[in-house]
């Protein structure tokens, strides 16, 4: 399709994490969706980045915006801190999710051509699915 | 007011992952609501968690029902990817 498909930004402390997540997240979704991982710290510490995260935002961005998942709590800072320097910030959801559900939930409905509203909700939404 | 279809299908495989995501993605692209049933449970078509949640697995029959504009094609296009998605398994 030619229609751009809103990006998916996650933010972990675990490099491996943040990868791990962008694979289970593509599989499950077709593929046809750009996920960034940006987890660990610029030195590869666990820890996260604002470097990775403003690479990962341009990266992801393919014209439909972005929907950005951090995992635990100063990751929400770091994305926060970036957010602020960012021009598009209009284009740019913070989802609060769970990180391995949300990531999955987020990324088929982009892969659906849902807009960054769309994606961000799909991505809340997962902490009501009941896994039992 | 519009019309409601419903097909049923005999998984061929479980309800993996993979054929979850497969199966949402597509749902998601059609304005009807599209539900999927299986074992006394019902979920959203277009969310992935909600039909990986289900536990469907290979010898279950599963429903698809859709109410909508486009809802006959949806039920169609849904069945199809069931049918082929759950070969293989996920």
């Amino acid at each position: 399709m030619s229609t751009p498909t809103v990006g998916i930004v996650l933010v972990s402390h675990s490099a491996e994490l943040a990868a791990g997540a962008a694979h289970l997240a593509s599989q499950v979704s077709g593929g046809t969706v750009t996920i960034i991982a940006a987890g660990g710290t610029d030195d590869g510490d666990l820890g996260t980045s604002a470097a990775k995260v403003a690479d990962g935002l341009r990266h992801a961005n393919q014209g439909a915006g972005v929907v950005v998942l951090p995992d635990l709590g100063s990751a929400v800072l770091t994305v926060k801190a970036v957010l602020e320097d960012y021009g598009e910030a209009a284009t740019v959801l913070l989802a609060d999710a769970p990180f391995v559900e949300g990531a999955v939930a987020a990324t088929v409905t982009a892969a659906a051509g849902g807009d960054v509203k769309a994606v961000a909700a799909a991505a809340e939404e997962a902490r009501h699915v009941r896994k039992l | 007011m519009s019309a409601s279809y419903e097909q049923g299908i005999t998984l061929e495989g479980d309800l993996h992952a993979r054929p979850a995501g497969a199966l949402a993605v597509a749902a998601g692209r059609f304005a009807a609501v599209i539900s999927v049933t299986a074992g006394g449970h019902t979920a959203d078509a277009k969310s992935v968690l909600g039909v990986m949640g289900l536990g469907a697995t290979s010898g279950q029959h599963l429903t698809v029902t859709a109410s909508g504009p486009d809802a006959r094609e949806a039920v169609a296009a849904l069945i199809a990817i069931l049918s082929e998605a759950t070969k293989v398994g996920g």
